[in-house]
C-alpha cells in the first residue's frame, strides 16, 4: 500500500513536472523560437538544394 | 548586478498586481506590442490573459491542438507518409509546422467566450487541412516511387476555385482534393514566406510581375515541381477570372492528365446563363463518369447537400446575432477564414462538430447577454478580397483601435440553401452557388453585386468600411473611382487597404497598419486603445 502510494506520488510529481515544463515552453514561446530559428532554416536549406524535375522540358501537347 | 529600486518597489500597487494576475490587464493597459521580438514577431513571452484564460489557452488551445494535430496525422494516414511529404514539399514543411503561431496571431487579446469560439474555428481549419494534405500524400506517385496506387485511382483533382460540392455524387467512393487550397491558399495565412518562392519561380520563366499574384503562385507550384501527383484527371474553372484560365494552361501542360474545363459565366444574372452553367455541371459529371467508370449517385449528392444546408442555416443564425447584437463571439479573422474554407471546400464532419460547439457558446453569449468585444468603437464591414498574408489585421485593429470587423464580403458569397427535391432544381441551384464563388459574385461578377456593400452595411449595422484594394486585380481596380464617389456621396467612413493578396513585399503589414493609424488619427481624430501596437517591425515574421 505504502509502495503504491509512493509510486502514485512519484507519478503525480512527474506529470506535474512535465506539465510545468510544457507551460514554460508555451509561455516563453520556445516552440515558436525553435521552429523559427532552427527548424525552418534547416528545412529551407534542404528544399533549396533539392533536385527537381524541369517541367519546362516537357512538350505542351493540347491533344495529348 | 542590478540594484533593486526600493522607491519603485514601495510604489507598487500589490492589489492591482494581484488583480491583473488573476483577471488579466484591462484592454487599455495591455501593451501587446511590447510582447513581440523585433522583426520576427516571435513573443518574448506569450500574453498573460489572467489565470482562467491563460490556462484555457494553454490547455484547450495550445496543448489540445498540438495533440489533435498528431491525432489527425495518425488518423488520416500515419507518421511515415506525413514525414515523406514534409521532406518532399516546401509548402508542407515550411508552412504547417508553426501553425500554433497562426492561432496566436489571430487570437491575440481575446478573452472569454470570444477566445473559445474563435479558437474552435481555427481547430476545424487545421483538421481539414491535415486531412487534405494527408489524402494528397497517400495518393502521391512522387512519394510512392512513381507508382499509381489505389488512392491515386480514387482521387479527383480540381482547382481550388471549383466548389467541392460538384463531387458529392461520388463522395462515398472518391476523394476530391483541390490542387492549390493547401499548397497555396492556406499557406499564405500560416506562413507568408513560403508563397514567395512560387511567385518568383513563375516570374523566372518570363511571366511579368503584374498579373494576379494568386494565379502566379498557383502556376509557380508547378514550375518548381512542388505539386503532388495524386489523381488521374482534373476539373478546372475560370473562377475567379481569366487569370485563373492562364494558370490552368500551365497546370495542364505540367500535369498532362485528362482535364475538364468548367467555365462559369461572369455576368450571371441572366436566366439563360443559369441554364448554360447547369449544363456545364452536368457535362462535368459525365466526364467524371467516363474517367472513373462509376455512375452518378443522386442519393449521395442529396445527402451531402442536405448536410451542407445544415451548415448554411447555422451560418444564418450566426449572422443574425452578429448583425443585431453585441453578443457575437467570433472575431473577424476566424469568421472570414472558417466561412470561406467551409463553403468552398464543402462537406466535412469537422464543420458539424465545430458548429455544435460554437452553437453552445453562441447561445450562452445571447442568454447571458455577454458583450463579447467590449472595446468596440466602430462596427466594420470588410469588402472585396483580403490580404492573405495579413488576414489577422482585424485582430490587430480591434486591439489597437477598437475596430471590430463584424462581417466581410467573402463570408456573404454563398448565401443560399440548395434545393434537393429533384435533380433539375438541384442543378440549377448548384449552378447559382458555383457562380457565387469568392472573388466572383461581388468582386468581378458585375456592378450590382459589388455594390451589395450598402445593404450589408445596413443589415449588419456597420458604421465603417475596410475597403480592400488588391493592387493586381484588374477587375477591382476598375471600380475604385466609383466606390470613392459613393463613399463621399453616402458620407461613409472607408479606409482603403492596398495589398497584393499573398505577396507581402508589395505592401507590408507595417504599411497597412500605418494607413489605418493615419486614418484613425487624422480623419477620425481618435486615440489608440493600445499605443504599443501603433508601430512595430514584424517584417520577418510568419
Amino acid at each position: 500500500m505504502k509502495n503504491a502510494f509512493k509510486l502514485l506520488s512519484k507519478l503525480i510529481a512527474l506529470c506535474a513536472g512535465i506539465y510545468g515544463l510544457l507551460f514554460l515552453v508555451f509561455y516563453l514561446d520556445l516552440d515558436g523560437k525553435l521552429l523559427f530559428r532552427k527548424v525552418e532554416p534547416m528545412l529551407v536549406k534542404h528544399y533549396d538544394k533539392m533536385e527537381r524535375r524541369d517541367p519546362l522540358s516537357m512538350a505542351y501537347d493540347v491533344n495529348g | 548586478m542590478k540594484k533593486i529600486d526600493l522607491k519603485k518597489l514601495k510604489q507598487l500597487d500589490v492589489k492591482k498586481l494581484a488583480k491583473d494576475f488573476w483577471q488579466g490587464k484591462p484592454h487599455g493597459e495591455r501593451r501587446l506590442g511590447e510582447l513581440y521580438e523585433d522583426k520576427t514577431g516571435l513573443y518574448k513571452h506569450r500574453e498573460w490573459r489572467g489565470v482562467k484564460d491563460t490556462f484555457y489557452y494553454f490547455n484547450n488551445i495550445w496543448l489540445y491542438n498540438y495533440i489533435m494535430m498528431v491525432g489527425d496525422i495518425m488518423k488520416f494516414g500515419g507518421p511515415v507518409i506525413f514525414a515523406k511529404g514534409l521532406w518532399r514539399y516546401r509548402w508542407m514543411g515550411q508552412t504547417y509546422l508553426p501553425v500554433l503561431h497562426w492561432f496566436d496571431r489571430g487570437l491575440e487579446g481575446l478573452r472569454g467566450e470570444a477566445l473559445r469560439a474563435s479558437a474552435w474555428h481555427y481547430r476545424a481549419m487545421v483538421c481539414v487541412t491535415i486531412n487534405q494534405f494527408m489524402n494528397m500524400f497517400k495518393a502521391d506517385a512522387n512519394l510512392h516511387g512513381g507508382k499509381h496506387n489505389e488512392a491515386w485511382h480514387h482521387s479527383i483533382a480540381h482547382k481550388e476555385t471549383v466548389w467541392g460540392g460538384i463531387f458529392y455524387p461520388w463522395a462515398d467512393k472518391f476523394t476530391h482534393i483541390p490542387l492549390e487550397m493547401i499548397p497555396y491558399f492556406v499557406t499564405c495565412h500560416v506562413n507568408n514566406h513560403t508563397v514567395l518562392n512560387y511567385i518568383d519561380a513563375v516570374q523566372s520563366i518570363g511571366l511579368p510581375g503584374d498579373p494576379c499574384p494568386m494565379c502566379q503562385a498557383e502556376a509557380g507550384l508547378f514550375v518548381q515541381d512542388d505539386m503532388p501527383d495524386y489523381a488521374p484527371f482534373v476539373i478546372t474553372s475560370n473562377e475567379a477570372c481569366d487569370g485563373s484560365v492562364a494558370s490552368t494552361a500551365i497546370q495542364d501542360w505540367f500535369m498532362n492528365i485528362p482535364l475538364f474545363a468548367m467555365p462559369q459565366p461572369m455576368q450571371f444574372d441572366d436566366p439563360l446563363v443559369q441554364e448554360h452553367c447547369a449544363n456545364e455541371i452536368k457535362e462535368c459529371w459525365r466526364f467524371i463518369e467516363e474517367q472513373t467508370g462509376v455512375p452518378f449517385d443522386w442519393e449521395q449528392l442529396k445527402k451531402n447537400l442536405e448536410k451542407q444546408n445544415e451548415l448554411q442555416r447555422f451560418e444564418w443564425e450566426k449572422w443574425d446575432v452578429a448583425a443585431n447584437t453585441n453578443h457575437y463571439p467570433i472575431n473577424g479573422v476566424a469568421q472570414a477564414l472558417y466561412r470561406i474554407y467551409q463553403s468552398q471546400y464543402g462537406e466535412h464532419y469537422i464543420w458539424h462538430d465545430t458548429d455544435k460547439r460554437v452553437r453552445k457558446i453562441l447561445e450562452k453569449c445571447v442568454e447571458q447577454r455577454i458583450d463579447t468585444f467590449p472595446m468596440t468603437r466602430h462596427r466594420m464591414i470588410a469588402w472585396s478580397c483580403a490580404p492573405l498574408y495579413y488576414s489577422h489585421w482585424c485582430t490587430w485593429a480591434y486591439n489597437c483601435w477598437g475596430l471590430n470587423t463584424i462581417i466581410n464580403m467573402d463570408s456573404l458569397m454563398f448565401d443560399m440553401e440548395i434545393r434537393t427535391d429533384n435533380l433539375e432544381n438541384t442543378v440549377m441551384d448548384m449552378a447559382k452557388y458555383h457562380e457565387w464563388a469568392p472573388m466572383r459574385r461581388m468582386a468581378v461578377g458585375g456592378m450590382h453585386h459589388i455594390f451589395e456593400l450598402w445593404e450589408n452595411m445596413e443589415k449588419f449595422h456597420c458604421d465603417m468600411v475596410m475597403m480592400y484594394d488588391q493592387l493586381q486585380c484588374k477587375g477591382m481596380q476598375g471600380v475604385v473611382g466609383l466606390f470613392e464617389d459613393e463613399f463621399r456621396a453616402r458620407n461613409i467612413h472607408a479606409i482603403w487597404m492596398p495589398h497584393a493578396l499573398p505577396d507581402k513585399r508589395t505592401v507590408s503589414r507595417a504599411e497597412i497598419r500605418r494607413i489605418i493609424n493615419d486614418y484613425m488619427t487624422t480623419v477620425m481624430q481618435e486615440e489608440p486603445l493600445d499605443p504599443s501596437l501603433l508601430d512595430f517591425d514584424d517584417s520577418e515574421s510568419w
